[in-house]
């Protein structure tokens, strides 16, 4: 089921001397408002432009509607097979194709058959396709694919003649994929590109003729041979409706289906004061239909559905009204005046609603026509969803708090906008950002006071979740634990900041209040002391903190404030090892240990011993050591 | 998921049901009374949000209670039914889907529950006749359950059962499901033809299939318990042959505005339902003070101490991350995106309903698996943060290569207009010379390249036949340069040795053009 048998399709286009025949059909190039132009005399294609043409197109559509997974290969077949592209992913495109056929040209004396690139096709089938070389090797998967032939037989028994060749061609090749596989799989999966055995192929015959020659071909369905591994169909066309055949071939081929967007206004010139109405084809996943025509014959399903444009007005619909899937969506006539203009419209960020015609007035929107990323799509509009009429959220959990920090995690999420970005580990690292942003997080207003001290504390706040600080980072915050201890020898409340209306919320004592700023700032930096920088402003602060929960006498003070003024990155004797507030510990001794107190340096035993066991009295042994 | 309820109400339901109990006479239809009561009775502790109608049917069909979540009025409508003939199963399947449709359209999916006797009411050639009359698989994805009130030894349901498995299978079928495929349907058969029996068998099926879903959404160290409702369903693609479950945890990997998201292909939708923390106050604020066991809160408790008592019992007055995340979206006009799981990511939007109550809340859109689920963003695990201090040079939405006028090289000459349409344009370049030469050249190479491509070499001819024309036509009073850039054009799309050459371009003539030079 994994690989459908649209995943891979390959074009013979038939190059033999007989393809430079004119096609007997003259395209006319007289105009009845032909405004005093001499007339240029009708041409006729050739039968090998026509080929191109029909090919070329449904390439387009396939590609426009399925950037990835539904691949296409062109082979021309005159004396020998010539490949103009391979399965890989940057060869299928137009512009490759297209540049190929430049070096091809046109057909040229000498023999040749379209033998050979049927040939060629199937062993092209036989080639892996990038997503199935990515395969695990031990997942089987069915190789299946269509070839579609455009050739021009003299009789039936030709077209014989050619089936009896694919199908001997495919036979051999998948005898020789399955002896190739056994001995492969252990050992040599690293080996070239492996031949694949080939599940089924879809062979189909288009026979090419001019406008008025007799063919002695005739159509033969869609029939299995060899097994239901293969299935062979033959079509005749006129190589002057050849396009057309491609252009409806394309839609079951591809589960596709086609809308015409009827009534569109639009102007017959740059400043026309009226205009008139035209219709649009556009082609899509025939998805886009389904429930439309709850109950269609065969034969509706091959028509276009048509759908009336409802001209925009203001801000209403867009691709966002709709709650279900989008496809894509692409011109069936991309040559068109009317198509291109739809298709400009819509790529300058606009979007239509259609509705369905209906005779007896009401309007019923169905889809949506919107661009998103330089791509059309058209989205169903639906009727109810299952999650309608939601609980209130101001029920729910949390729905009565009133002072969510709503602004500030705005904030955050400018903060952490997401970017196209090159390389691996984009999520990761938009994920260890947050990460470092959301460590101490108050959600609402009434349960911090850091956080609402604005432009005093805004540096440190902001510096401190970055995941490295510089040297004059930490100095900036110093600053700014400095000023608060200012700000509190002044016996100023922190609160005196605020509006008056939120200070109102935290009315507690003053040193109480003091007590949270200190005691928050401490969760905050300490949430972050991973980097040196960090761990250094978190000397500063507890220092700070220390002096906050002592009896606030000046001398005290001073002292903190000399302590805290020399740089705490300046090397200090022993280096900064010995400076750790705390010793190092592993985890599992962090969790069965008691928390540690926040105010108080550790046991300077502990320090000096590391991740150790610390020995208590160490000078009591060398007393004893050095008496002996 | 929305419910229907497919009650048979045939003459053969209200067969009495033997008993050692005197006490209680019980029919089919009673226990089945009991069956839907009890699947009500569960919804309305785990899946109050769900939309359930009961339709009922023998030979006819009848919707008994539209979709709705009132469910004790399909309760209340359950002691008011009439009784019917016979049961006809593929009429009703063939009502139920056009009820489903009217009401939820083809690509909501939906539960089918279809309580009925366990005899097909016909033979062997009759059923095989149904099965082939099952308007199966529906249009819209579906998984039908059977619940066959009947013993589990009783031989008509023997007969049925092949029926009954046709349906559940073909139910899943879907072919035209772009929305990947459900998980199966079953039959659940009691065990015993009794009151308990039933009851045993609809609570296995409400624990299989109408099961909350719970997940922890986290946004870095914020975190709190959601409910996603609709519960999401397992999906597997054409395509990818991994089938993909949602974790029980939504990784918010950042932001991104609405405009640049815009509306990418979901596959399914979910409101986000914040749910009171387990373990009550001290949970809520796990996120920023139990991480680090410091009395961070001392200060605070004070303010909170005097509304604390009555706050704790109180879930809705416990802040709750949801709810911040879902303002603060709304007010930025912003969308989460988050990792569901490898190689599958989903986005959350402040969703306002347009329609009915204005009622605003989060809604998780879960995206198609894989990185191109939004291709306007770029392949989506390429999503990261701006490097602090530098400005991207990348910006949404990432364009594709893709044009749709005419694949930017080719001419798309399949239809005569086009053509025309390109030839008149050069013809009237042609009469505007020597303003538009520079124009006319372009043009001209613009031509060939597409002729050369298609082999079209008569196309150059005839164009170089009409240039020369237009060259003889030219009135006396012309530039004399009009008729020598003409003639030179005429004759480079002529001369076969540069008109069909791809490398070779057309340039005008120079200003000091010297005939000597042009053979």
């Amino acid at each position: 089921m994994m690989f459908p048998i649209n995943h891979k399709t390959i074009f013979v286009l038939d190059h033999t001397p007989y393809f430079g025949i004119s096609s007997e059909f003259p395209i006319e190039f007289d105009v009845p408002k032909n405004r005093g132009y001499l007339p240029v005399p009708p041409i006729c294609k050739s039968l090998w432009t026509c080929s191109v043409e029909a090919a070329v197109e449904y390439c387009r559509v396939v590609w426009d509607l399925f950037p990835e997974g539904k691949l296409v290969r062109l082979i021309v077949s005159d004396t020998t097979a010539h490949m103009l592209n391979t399965w890989v992913a940057a060869q299928q495109n137009l512009t490759h194709l297209l540049n190929g056929l430049c070096l091809v040209g046109p057909v040229r004396r000498g023999a040749g058959g379209d033998v050979e690139g049927l040939v060629a096709a199937i062993e092209a089938l036989a080639e892996p396709s990038p997503a199935q070389v990515s395969r695990p090797p031990d997942r089987l998967f069915q190789n299946r694919g269509r070839v579609i032939c455009i050739t021009s037989a003299r009789d039936n028994d030709s077209i014989k003649n050619l089936k009896d060749i694919a199908h001997n061609t495919i036979v051999q090749l998948n005898k020789k994929a399955s002896l190739a596989q056994p001995a492969g799989t252990s050992e040599s999966t690293s080996t070239t590109p492996q031949t694949l055995v080939i599940h089924y192929c879809h062979i189909l015959i288009i026979n090419v003729t001019p406008e008025n020659a007799e063919t002695r071909v005739t159509n033969q369905p869609l029939t299995e041979i060899a097994g239901g591994q293969i299935g062979v169909e033959v079509i005749v066309s006129r190589a002057s409706a050849l396009a057309n055949l491609l252009a409806r071939l394309v839609l079951p081929h591809y589960k596709l289906a086609t809308t015409t967007v009827t009534g569109i206004p639009m102007k017959e010139e740059q400043n026309a004061s009226s205009s008139a109405n035209y219709d649009v084809e556009i082609v899509h996943s025939e998805d886009a239909h389904t429930g439309l025509r709850a109950s269609q014959t065969a034969a509706e399903a091959a028509e276009s559905v048509v759908l009336r444009w409802w001209t925009p007005r203001g801000a209403e619909g867009g691709a966002s009204g709709c709650c279900g899937a989008l496809w894509r969506v692409t011109p069936a006539d991309v040559a068109s005046r009317p198509s291109a203009c739809l298709v400009n419209f819509l790529l300058n960020g606009r979007s239509v609603t259609l509705e369905v015609p209906r005779k007896g007035g009401g309007r019923s929107a169905s889809h949506v026509l919107a661009a998103q990323g330089g791509e059309l799509w058209i989205g169903a509009l639906g009727a109810r969803t299952p999650y309608d009429d939601p609980p209130a959220l101001s029920e729910g959990a949390g729905g009565r708090v009133t002072d969510y920090r709503i602004k500030e995690f705005g904030a955050l999420m400018q903060q952490n906008r997401l970017h196209p970005m090159r390389g691996a580990g984009a999520n990761a690292r938009s994920r260890a950002r947050l990460q470092r942003h959301t460590t101490y997080w108050p959600l609402t207003i009434s349960s911090t006071l850091i956080f609402n001290l604005g432009s005093v504390l805004e540096p440190l706040t902001r510096l401190v979740v970055q995941e490295t600080l510089t040297d004059e980072e930490v100095e900036t915050c110093r600053g700014v634990l400095l000023a608060l201890l200012a700000m509190e020898s002044r016996h100023e409340f922190p609160t005196a900041q605020l509006p008056s209306n939120m200070r109102g919320k935290s009315s507690g004592r003053r040193e109480e209040q003091w007590r949270q700023v200190w005691g928050e700032l401490e969760a905050l930096v300490r949430a972050h002391a991973a980097a040196p920088q960090h761990r250094a402003l978190l000397r500063v602060l507890l220092d700070c903190r220390a002096h906050n929960n002592h009896s606030s006498d000046g001398e005290s003070r001073a002292t903190v404030i000399r302590a805290t003024t020399d740089s705490p990155l300046s090397p200090v004797g022993a280096g900064n090892g010995a400076a750790e507030v705390w010793a190092p510990r592993n985890v599992l001794d962090a969790l069965l240990a008691a928390p540690r107190p926040p105010r108080r340096p550790d046991f300077a035993g502990r320090m000096a011993a590391g991740t150790r066991v610390a020995t208590l009295y160490p000078q009591l042994q060398q007393d004893v050591e050095t008496s002996h | 998921m929305p419910t229907v309820l497919m009650l048979d109400v045939s003459l053969s339901m209200s067969r009495p049901v033997p008993t050692s109990d005197t006490t209680e006479t019980h029919t089919r239809f009673t226990i089945a009374t009991a069956a839907i009561n009890t699947f009500l009775d569960y919804l309305c502790v785990h899946a109050k949000l769900e939309y359930v109608a009961l339709v009922t049917f023998s030979s006819m069909y009848e919707v008994a209670v539209p979709f709705t979540r009132e469910f004790d009025t399909i309760r209340s409508k359950l002691l008011q039914l009439d009784e019917g003939d016979k049961t006809c199963i593929d009429t009703a399947l063939l009502g139920v889907n056009q009820i489903v449709l009217n009401e939820w359209g083809c690509q909501t999916p939906v539960q089918i529950i279809m309580i009925t006797d366990g005899s097909s009411g016909v033979g062997t050639i009759g059923r095989n006749r149904i099965v082939q009359a099952l308007p199966l698989p529906p249009s819209y994805p579906a998984k039908i359950h059977v619940l066959p009130i009947v013993s589990p030894h009783d031989t008509s349901l023997q007969h049925a059962m092949p029926l009954y498995q046709k349906i559940v299978d073909l139910a899943n079928n879907t072919t035209s499901n772009s929305n990947g495929n459900m998980s199966r349907g079953s039959i659940y058969c009691p065990d015993q033809l009794t009151v308990p029996g039933v009851i045993t068998a609809i609570t296995r099926l409400c624990e299989q299939h109408y099961q909350e879903f719970w997940c922890a959404l986290k946004c870095g160290q914020l975190e709190t318990r959601v409910q996603l409702f609709p519960a999401p369903q397992t999906v597997s693609h054409e395509g990818v042959d991994a089938t993909y479950t949602l974790a029980n945890q939504l990784h918010v990997i950042g932001f991104i505005q609405q405009q640049d998201l815009g509306t990418p292909m979901a596959i399914s939708k979910h409101l986000v339902i914040p749910q009171a923390q387990p373990g009550g106050n001290a949970a809520a604020r796990e996120n920023y003070d139990s991480k680090t066991d410091r009395p961070t809160k001392e200060g605070s408790s004070s303010t909170d101490g005097s509304t604390t008592e009555e706050d704790l019992s109180d879930p809705s007055k416990i802040p709750n991350f949801c709810v911040l995340l879902h303002g603060a979206l709304k007010v930025e006009g912003m969308a989460a995106v988050v990792v569901l799981g490898a190689e599958w990511w989903g986005t959350l939007t402040a969703w306002c309903e347009a329609s009915r109550s204005r009622r605003s809340c989060l809604l998780l859109s879960v995206l198609r698996p894989g990185t191109a689920a939004a291709p306007w963003l770029g392949a989506l695990d390429q999503l990261g943060p701006a490097e602090e201090g530098t400005t991207t040079a990348e910006s949404f939405p990432v364009r594709s290569w893709r044009s749709y006028s005419s694949g930017g090289s080719a001419c798309a000459w399949a239809r005569p207009h086009a053509l025309l349409a390109d030839v008149q344009k050069v013809l009237r370049h042609a009469r505007k010379l020597p303003d538009k030469t520079q124009h006319l050249f372009k043009e001209l190479n613009r031509l060939r390249r597409a002729a050369i491509s298609l082999g079209f070499s008569e196309l150059l001819t005839a164009i170089g036949n009409a240039l020369e024309r237009e060259c003889t036509a030219l009135p006396p009073s012309a530039p004399s340069e009009c008729a020598l850039q003409l003639a030179h054009a005429a004759n480079a799309l002529r001369d076969p040795r540069t008109a069909l050459d791809i490398k070779h371009t057309l340039t005008p003539l120079g200003p000091n053009y010297n005939p000597s030079m042009s053979h």
